[in-house]
């Protein structure tokens, strides 16, 4: 069953292309939108959430078209990237107006509210003024919104974005447990093994067009592929050069201006990682910084689009 | 599908509820309820002027409360209130980026827009009628209640006549506000600018201003209102209320299908 079908989409603001001829079908079960920032992940959610009409083509939920279909807004919950709050509210009373705008009764608006700010473990927070929420509470308070209304599908923009890892686990449970119910998830990320942990079935989206779509285990083969870049900052560089080009994975070496790091391509990055502690250990070498200049996606997406 | 009034009821107070509690705990509520006990402070000032013998102005009570009621009241408090409110009724929720809950829930925008100019309407009239109530008690109020009892009927009319231009303000910036990217400028130019300007020209154009239909039905013979009716008549009374409201009911309307048709791009 097709809920979301999107058909020659484009959507531009002014001069500028969010969204280019973009075809696309998504039935129940979750469904990873992924892309670097900038990729038109957002405005592809906004416009699926009826927030912006397109420009050209059709968008359709159901086989209905969104924008200014209010009835639709019973069966769909949005979680914006977006880091946005009436403040003064308690987290109880966020919640409540918002099912009070579903047509829930006040009772059932206030039980609704207590069960859904439980499931995110907020239960205790429930009369704190949301001003006072942390941001891992207030990224949490954002997903109970989305769901407290029951809805068959689900955007979420972004989810895990300010969690602690123990939220995210609990999230990714969730959102998994969703598509096994049968509701059709659509979550976005630029990082690609939260959305692996989510879901095989992805859509790749880079410059606004959807690059690939299908499984992940086919964007990984690409990866891996795909020379992946580290950025180390350590006490010696050079020695650590000198242990590293000896590796068949390692396709080069280079050294930062300052003198102080180095930038290496591996083509095998899962080995590389796993044998960087050793050798750092064996060459007495003091590690500051690691990191990866180019994630994994980046990476992909040049490739895809060379 | 049909929905019962008393849901349209419930949904147009949520969405007013919660316009009012940002409004009303807002940096603006603080600076407009300063402005509004400023005006207080004239009247104050005006009996203390009248009080000492020496000054010998030549004004009643009257006189002061008509001339408050004009320049500081219609002409500048319901004017810069609603301006303050309505203009930031969208806006300010499509720059804070919490739009996004109210436009994804399964009610008609225009709906939420009546709500919020519910909420606007209540704020103002909070902030602008007690000013009324207060200026009439500091200048009326002496040892002998005769003036204050008699002249009563006319600040019922005031009453009714500056909520009448809080509403019909109000419904005009709260337009501006949802049609504007930056509306503060073009409720300045709005406000201050053709509603000064255009209300003293001579011919029809002045009956394209709110202000007309206010100084139409004013009670008080007042130096804005008598340059004004210097270049052309009043309307009937009966016609200013009916054309007031009208007014208020069209820009309302206007303003709901804008907020159903526009697209509120947020900010990345």
């Amino acid at each position: 069953m097709t809920v979301l079908a999107a058909r020659g989409l484009s959507k531009w603001y002014g001069q500028v292309m969010a969204v280019s001829k973009v075809s696309f079908e998504v039935g129940p079960g979750v469904t990873g939108l992924l892309g670097p920032n900038g990729a038109g992940k957002s405005t592809l959610m906004k416009l699926v959430t009826g927030q912006l009409h397109p420009s050209q083509g059709s968008l359709t939920l159901w086989g209905e078209p969104v924008w200014n279909n209010y009835p639709l807004f019973h069966r769909i919950g949005f979680c914006p990237e977006q880091d946005a709050f009436y403040e003064r509210m308690t987290g109880a009373e966020f919640l409540a107006a918002l099912l009070a705008l579903h047509g829930f009764p006040e009772a059932e608006a206030g039980r609704r509210a207590d069960a859904s700010l439980g499931e995110v473990h907020l239960g205790e927070a429930r009369d704190k003024r949301i001003g006072a929420y942390s941001k891992g509470m207030r990224q949490r308070l954002k997903l109970a919104q989305a769901f407290a209304h029951d809805p068959e599908l689900l955007v979420l923009d972004e989810p895990l974005g300010g969690m602690d890892p123990v939220a995210r686990r609990e999230t990714i449970r969730m959102v998994r447990d969703w598509g096994k119910q049968g509701r059709c998830v659509i979550v976005s990320s630029h990082i690609l093994h939260e959305v692996e942990a989510m879901t095989p079935r992805i859509l790749l989206m880079h410059n606004g067009q959807v690059l690939a779509e299908g499984d992940v285990h086919e964007i990984r083969a690409l990866i891996d592929k795909h020379p992946h870049h580290i950025f180390i900052r350590c006490s010696a560089p050079r020695r650590l050069a000198e242990a590293l080009v000896g590796y068949p994975d390692v396709v080069s070496v280079s050294f930062h201006p300052d003198g102080h790091a180095v930038t290496v391509e591996s083509q095998k990055p899962d080995a590389f990682y796993e044998r960087l502690p050793d050798l750092i250990l064996t060459n007495e070498i003091e590690l500051e910084e690691i990191t990866s200049p180019d994630d994994n996606l980046q990476a992909v997406f040049h490739y895809l689009v060379k | 599908m049909a929905v019962s009034p008393l849901r349209t009821w419930r949904e147009i107070r949520t969405i007013a509820l919660v316009t009012l509690d940002t409004l009303f705990w807002s940096k603006k509520t603080f600076f407009v309820a300063l402005i509004s006990a400023f005006v207080v402070g004239l009247a104050v000032l005006a009996r203390v002027v009248s009080a000492f013998a020496w000054v010998r102005v030549p004004f009643t009570p009257a006189q002061a409360f008509g001339t408050l009621m004009s320049t500081a009241v219609i002409h500048f408090l319901v004017v810069f209130v609603t301006l303050f409110y309505g203009t930031a009724l969208i806006s300010e929720e499509v720059e804070g980026k919490t739009i996004t809950y109210l436009f994804l829930r399964p009610i008609p925008k225009p709906k939420i827009l009546v709500g919020k100019y519910l909420a606007l309407l209540w704020i103002s009239a909070v902030l602008v009628l007690p000013v009324v109530l207060a200026s009439y008690c500091v200048l009326y109020l002496r040892s002998d209640l005769r003036a204050f009892l008699e002249d009563s009927s006319t600040l019922a009319l005031d009453l009714g006549i500056v909520f009448l231009a809080l509403a019909a303000y109000g419904a005009m910036f709260a337009l501006v506000g949802a049609w504007l990217r930056h509306p503060i400028l073009g409720g300045l130019l709005y406000g201050f600018g053709w509603e000064g300007f255009v209300s003293y020209l001579p011919g029809f154009t002045r009956k394209l201003t709110i202000t007309h239909y206010i100084q139409s039905i004013f009670p008080h013979d007042d130096p804005a209102g008598a340059i004004a009716m210097l270049v052309g008549e009043r309307t009937p009374a009966g016609e200013s209320v009916v054309t007031l409201a009208l007014l208020t009911a069209l820009f309302v309307a206007v303003a709901a299908l804008v907020v159903r048709e526009k697209e509120y791009v947020l900010e990345q």
